[in-house]
């Protein structure tokens, strides 16, 4: 037990924590932005694989991360974007329009792959793991000072740059939403779309202007998976982590922050579990971890929300019998 | 419009009698001359310095021995190929100038097992697949022994480990090793790996993790770098499919271990990155064991409606003993894996498979084993 906790309260576990989370966090984030739209973007996990394969495949031509990135980023938007067409002006329901993007992140993907670089043959699980050198990878980054603290240093520098970016984006995504004006215009056509477009708000454009920044930040976490964290796309190698995003939306009650905890605890628990097997837990038995912590901590969401929401309600009852 | 239905007719009359006229050809092959008439039938491409490209060379050499004439066919590997792929089953079929149709892969046996039933006179082999073993008397299946291939690499990372001369390899004796699912066919794998490394160093600990599905690469990431910063693993053998490669990208970042690969010579298909830190990879050999199938035909025993299950002795599978091996391996390693293949070869080493084991000793073994 005492060796389990040596083993866990070393600096790599929580080095792994914050690199489980980055990809969940970017699909987080876009979650957060398009549901205060009032949108239901659950094609967030086939944005990501779109984004991660031309990633991938344009950081090989260009022999640049930064290509790569760029072209990630661009096919995120351009998807999302078209997700908008389907759903906002030829009235698809928007939920219909994400399967059918989660299929195309699936076998589309695989389609494509194989149109492109002919490197599917023969093989049971297609990959681009060839194309990818290191060179052309997201580089990681060791932060000066930080770096030579004990301990911390070892925890917070040395990331993906992507992954520093991933947290600065939670701070940035609440400024958007809260402290200027597209953000409020947004939420309001989130709320009440009525009542947003009798004083002047465009719904249209403010939707198109949330899924968009939806597809941006599922385009960084496609990015990350293909160009960071592993070397190079591989047939559904996002492997459920935009659908994790939308749970971590919820439980962070669609909050910036809250949502960032709860993408964190979503780390923190397949960390943990990869841990427990390294003690010769087996590991299928760590693996379902993190789906135990959605679960739970959806259950502990919704008993605190009613519990508050029933506390708010009898202070309310109060104020009006005084 | 009228006219345009009317060569609609033409066409379709033309097209009936021509395939009338390709059924009234077919007739019993002619192999008065001794040698085999087959066709290898690609689903995919030629090129993918994996399963296509064993299965031809081995043809190859059968034909430079002059023992059977083959064409092969590239029917292309995408979704929209794959109508063709039943076409061309068709086709070669109903030629009926083939003495062996050659296929392979997990994609064709649905395909082969219709026009199998059309066509009983015709004889097929499909190789790395068992979906159907038994329901066509003309099919037969080639399978592979994985306990086989995972001794021969558990006696190789076994020695290899605590050889400390080389580079990245620590004192302890721990490997690892990244499943897909714990899954009997997985477990065979893993069952040849363990007792293969226990031969050689009877001590040897082995860290085994499954990813539970063969595409995250990340959490077999995630795992190879637990088993090297947490369990001093300085060898990983990654059976898992695409997430497998995680376990190689674990040991490149970490550059505290070596990866071992499965199924073709991963070497030839990483990028140079990967491939330098991969030592070697498990084999499966089509090119040999249709080698082998030729000479069991010759022999005169043949093999219709049945699975063989090839192993070491039939030069099913293998490990890959150039690149890499040749460079890191020391005398002794060599030494080891030559004489574990021996061993196999005169019976004196079975290795025990954990298909349709239900004694759980698997299970025992693999927790006594453990880091």
């Amino acid at each position: 037990m005492l060796d389990f906790l040596q083993t866990l309260f070393r600096a790599d576990f929580f080095f792994s924590i914050l690199r489980i989370t980055t990809p969940i966090l970017f699909a987080t984030l876009a979650a957060v932005i398009v549901e205060k739209a009032g949108i239901s973007n659950i094609g967030l996990e086939g944005i990501m694989m779109i984004s991660a394969l031309f990633g991938s495949l344009c950081a090989y031509w260009a022999s640049s991360w930064i290509a790569g990135l760029l072209a990630a980023l661009l096919v995120g938007v351009l998807v999302a974007l078209l997700m908008g067409v389907f759903a906002f002006n030829l009235k698809t329901d928007v939920i219909l329009v994400g399967i059918a993007v989660n299929m195309i992140g699936s076998g589309g993907t695989l389609f494509l792959v194989k149109v492109i670089t002919n490197l599917t043959e023969g093989k049971a699980l297609a990959s681009t793991t060839s194309l990818a050198v290191s060179a052309n990878q997201i580089p990681s980054i060791s932060i000066p000072l930080i770096r030579d603290i004990p301990l911390v240093g070892e925890i917070l520098s040395g990331h993906s740059l992507l992954t520093y970016l991933a947290f600065a984006l939670v701070f940035v995504t609440w400024v958007l939403l809260y402290k200027t004006a597209p953000g409020l215009n947004l939420r309001a056509v989130g709320e009440n779309p009525h009542a947003a477009s009798s004083v002047g708000v465009s719904v249209l454009k403010m939707r198109y202007v949330a899924i968009g920044l939806s597809g941006l930040m599922a385009g960084f976490g496609g990015a990350f998976m293909s160009m960071s964290y592993a070397a190079g796309w591989s047939q559904d190698m996002v492997a459920g982590r935009g659908f994790i995003a939308l749970a971590a939306q919820a439980m962070g009650g669609g909050e910036p922050l809250g949502s960032m905890f709860s993408a964190l605890l979503f780390g923190f628990a397949q960390a943990f579990g990869i841990k427990l097997s390294s003690k010769g837990v087996d590991s299928n038995l760590a693996s379902p971890i993190p789906y135990v912590v959605t679960i739970l901590g959806l259950l502990f969401f919704a008993l605190f929300k009613r519990r508050s929401g029933s506390l708010r309600h009898r202070a309310h009852k109060k104020g009006a019998s005084k | 419009m009228k006219k345009l239905s009317a060569l609609f007719l033409v066409l379709a009359m033309l097209l009936s009698l021509a395939a009338c006229a390709g059924k009234g050809g077919a007739e019993t092959p002619d192999n008065s001359e001794g040698t085999y008439k087959v066709c290898n039938l690609v689903n995919g491409n030629l090129g993918d310095k994996s399963f296509f490209d064993s299965a031809e060379s081995g043809l190859a050499a059968l034909q430079a021995d002059g023992r059977i004439e083959y064409t092969t066919i590239e029917m292309g590997g995408t979704d929209e190929d794959q109508p063709r792929w039943l076409e061309t089953l068709y086709e070669v079929s109903e030629g009926g100038g083939y003495d062996l149709i050659v296929c392979g892969t997990y994609q064709m046996p649905d395909y082969l097992k219709e026009v199998a039933e059309k066509f009983p006179e015709q004889k097929y082999l499909i190789y790395d697949d068992t979906t159907y073993v038994g329901d066509c008397a003309n099919v037969v299946n080639v399978s592979f022994k994985q306990n086989d291939m995972g001794y021969l690499v558990g006696v190789f990372a076994g020695s290899m480990t605590t050889d400390t001369g080389v580079a990245n390899m620590n004192e302890d004796a721990v490997l690892g090793f990244v499943g897909g699912i714990d899954s009997p066919v997985i477990n065979d794998f893993l069952y040849g790996f363990i007792l293969g490394a226990q031969s050689v160093n009877p001590d040897v600990k082995v860290d085994t993790r499954y990813t539970n599905d063969y595409v995250d690469t990340a959490i077999a990431k995630e795992y190879g770098f637990s088993m090297i910063n947490d369990n001093k693993c300085d060898i990983i053998w990654g059976v898992a499919g695409n997430a497998g490669n995680g376990a190689a990208e674990a040991a490149l970042e970490t550059g505290k271990a070596w990866f071992i690969g499965v199924d073709s010579d991963q070497e030839l298909t990483f990028s140079a990155d990967l491939a330098a830190i991969t030592l070697t990879s498990g084999l499966k050999n089509i090119g040999d064991s249709l080698v082998w199938f030729f000479d069991e035909w010759d022999a005169g025993r043949t093999y219709w409606g049945q699975e063989i299950n090839l192993g070491i002795a039939e030069g099913g599978v293998g490990i890959v003993t150039d690149k890499n091996f040749a460079t890191y391996a020391s005398a002794d390693t060599v030494a080891a894996v030559e004489s574990a293949m021996a061993s196999i070869l005169d019976g004196s080493v079975v290795v025990p498979s954990a298909i349709s084991d239900t004694s759980g000793a698997l299970e025992t073994l693999r927790e006594s084993v453990r880091p």
